[in-house]
């Protein structure tokens, strides 16, 4: 009798408790951003706070914004399911890097995403500097600040610097090389190209791979109309005064097709820019601007 | 005090602790594939969770074995047919603390072994951007160990005042936090940033730094973690001030046990 009344209690009760488990996951799934990433305490308070863990505190930290992002990916479309808050991942891993200066998931995590979606390339390559003075055997580091230098920030002589220290630290000549070939202008997009090959190759997370793997379709779009604007010029003599022109010449198969949403065009002096700045933050702001 | 060392050993077998240990243990089964989240340092992430699991282990070891056993001993009165043996205050004393210590060192090796096992399967697998610094992770759990124990030296000599286990456990565990932060409110207190405090309040932290315990000494995860040189100096000064600091404490929790009045 007994048993059957033990028997019984819990056969509701786990039936109640698997009918509040799907709303439950549900309402958790759908928390906001900021309660899902947790505000994370300044760093000097994060560093008292972790005792002897500090190794241990960093990772996690890095570790759930990784996966805040890989989230954002979790419905296997290229596109974010909602706007992704930048800020505040930049806010976290810099506060992790400060409690950890030697953690390399920081570091690439912000080179590989912030340093394209925050575009504030001044404070990614402060932080690559910061951290070369702890991981000082690392060649990847001086090798994503001499990308930033040369790609975004236009600053040759920072870049040729960072490049020869990468080359250095990694005893390959070609990384050298590589600098030689791409720090001018004309080389830009194929430097990308090949800097993006590379980080993709590397990728172990899905939503990172994604992420490069979008951003070299992108790039290779712009290789793609570079080459049909500079034959053009070749063979008549004066640039083409848009991407329309190009594809109705026959220089294009097709529209070049920017997958972050925005369109491409050419620009006064010729270079090829997308509304979206290749960035899907970028892509919202040409809409609303649009509108 | 070897008889005392003894029954030591053997009341924290009874009690199962060691099986808990082992139970626990078996979190390092998961380390393997939690490091695998690592983007670029499959490697030193499963070092740094190994690590920060003996750490837990001994610190929660460190904290109960050390805060309850004597109290534990007046609790049940046993105190009183142990003194009536010929055995000085201070020789049960140290006999509880030796006995406690020796187990934390067993404690760290077993653990220790269970996370070089661990590293070695993980870097098999993941091989490292540099070399894994065995001898640095072997030093990491010893001088962790040996923090430990001077934890535990403070919990016998809060013991040692204590009627109660609130003191020697929530003591306790304060010295741990306050002893992992010394160093850093140091540092900050003599950086540019530090001198805009008052002077006096410089002063006290500055003599507080020299009383308090300084567990970051001890503390060579980072070492082990990205394989960085260890100051072999520095790791004999620490040693030093091991023997030096604990060896203060437990005569003076000796002191004040054996004046102490047992009712």
């Amino acid at each position: 009798m007994r048993l059957r009344y033990h028997f019984f209690s819990l056969t509701i009760i786990l039936a109640l408790y698997l009918a509040i488990l799907v709303p439950f996951t549900d309402s958790m799934r759908h928390k906001p951003v900021l309660e899902k990433l947790g505000i994370i305490p300044r760093a000097e308070v994060l560093q008292y706070l972790s005792a002897d863990q500090k190794q241990l505190v960093a990772a996690s930290v890095i570790s759930k914004v990784i996966m805040y992002y890989g989230g954002l990916f979790s419905d296997g479309s290229t596109l974010f399911r909602q706007p992704p808050d930048f800020l505040a991942m930049s806010r976290t891993i810099h506060a992790a890097l400060k409690v950890d200066p030697y953690n390399m998931d920081g570091y690439y995590f912000a080179q590989a995403i912030l340093a394209w979606d925050v575009q504030q390339y001044k404070i990614a390559n402060d932080l690559l500097e910061y951290g070369m003075k702890y991981r000082t055997w690392d060649w990847s580091l001086p090798y994503y600040a001499g990308f930033n230098y040369a790609f975004f920030l236009k600053d040759y002589r920072k870049a040729a610097q960072m490049y020869m220290r990468a080359g250095e630290l990694s005893g390959n000549q070609s990384t050298m090389s590589l600098a030689g070939r791409y720090l001018q202008q004309s080389g830009q997009t194929e430097m990308a190209i090949a800097y993006l090959s590379a980080m993709e190759k590397g990728a172990r997370d899905p939503a990172i791979r994604k992420s490069f793997q979008i951003r070299l379709q992108a790039f290779r779009e712009v290789l793609e109309v570079e080459k049909a604007r500079d034959r053009f010029k070749a063979e008549r003599g004066a640039p083409p005064g848009s991407i329309g022109q190009l594809v109705a010449a026959g220089y294009l198969e097709r529209p070049p097709v920017d997958p972050y949403g925005g369109t491409f065009y050419l620009e006064s002096d010729g270079a090829v820019a997308t509304t979206s700045k290749f960035s899907v933050a970028g892509a919202e702001q040409a809409r609303k601007k649009g509108k | 005090m070897n008889s005392i060392i003894a029954v030591t050993l053997k009341g924290i077998f009874r009690d199962r602790v060691f099986q808990g240990i082992l139970t626990a243990a078996l979190a390092f089964l998961a380390i393997p594939s939690i490091a695998t989240l690592s983007m670029r340092q499959v490697t030193e992430l499963s070092i740094t969770l190994s690590l920060s699991l003996v750490s837990f282990i001994l610190l929660l070891l460190a904290v109960f074995l050390g805060g309850t056993s004597l109290w534990k001993d007046i609790e049940r009165r046993y105190t009183f047919s142990v003194l009536s043996l010929p055995l000085t205050r201070s020789g049960y004393l140290l006999g509880r603390f030796v006995g406690i210590a020796i187990f934390l060192l067993l404690a760290a090796a077993v653990l220790g072994g269970a996370a070089l096992l661990v590293v070695s399967f993980v870097s098999s697998g993941f091989p490292p951007e540099r070399p894994v610094a065995w001898g640095a992770l072997v030093a990491a759990v010893g001088f962790d160990a040996l923090k430990y124990i001077l934890l535990v030296a403070f919990a016998v000599l809060f013991s040692s005042v204590s009627t109660s286990f609130f003191l020697p456990i929530f003591g306790t565990i304060a010295i741990f936090l306050v002893g992992g932060a010394t160093q850093q409110v140091y540092d900050y207190v003599h950086s540019q940033a530090g001198q805009t405090l008052a002077p006096q309040l410089r002063q006290l932290a500055t003599a507080l730094y020299y009383v308090l315990p300084n567990f970051s000494a001890f503390d060579l995860k980072v070492n082990a973690i990205y394989a960085l040189p260890t100051d072999d100096r520095g790791l004999l000064f620490t040693a030093g001030y091991f023997v030096l600091y604990s060896s203060f404490v437990l005569i003076a929790a000796a002191a004040i046990f054996s004046r102490r009045e047992m009712k």
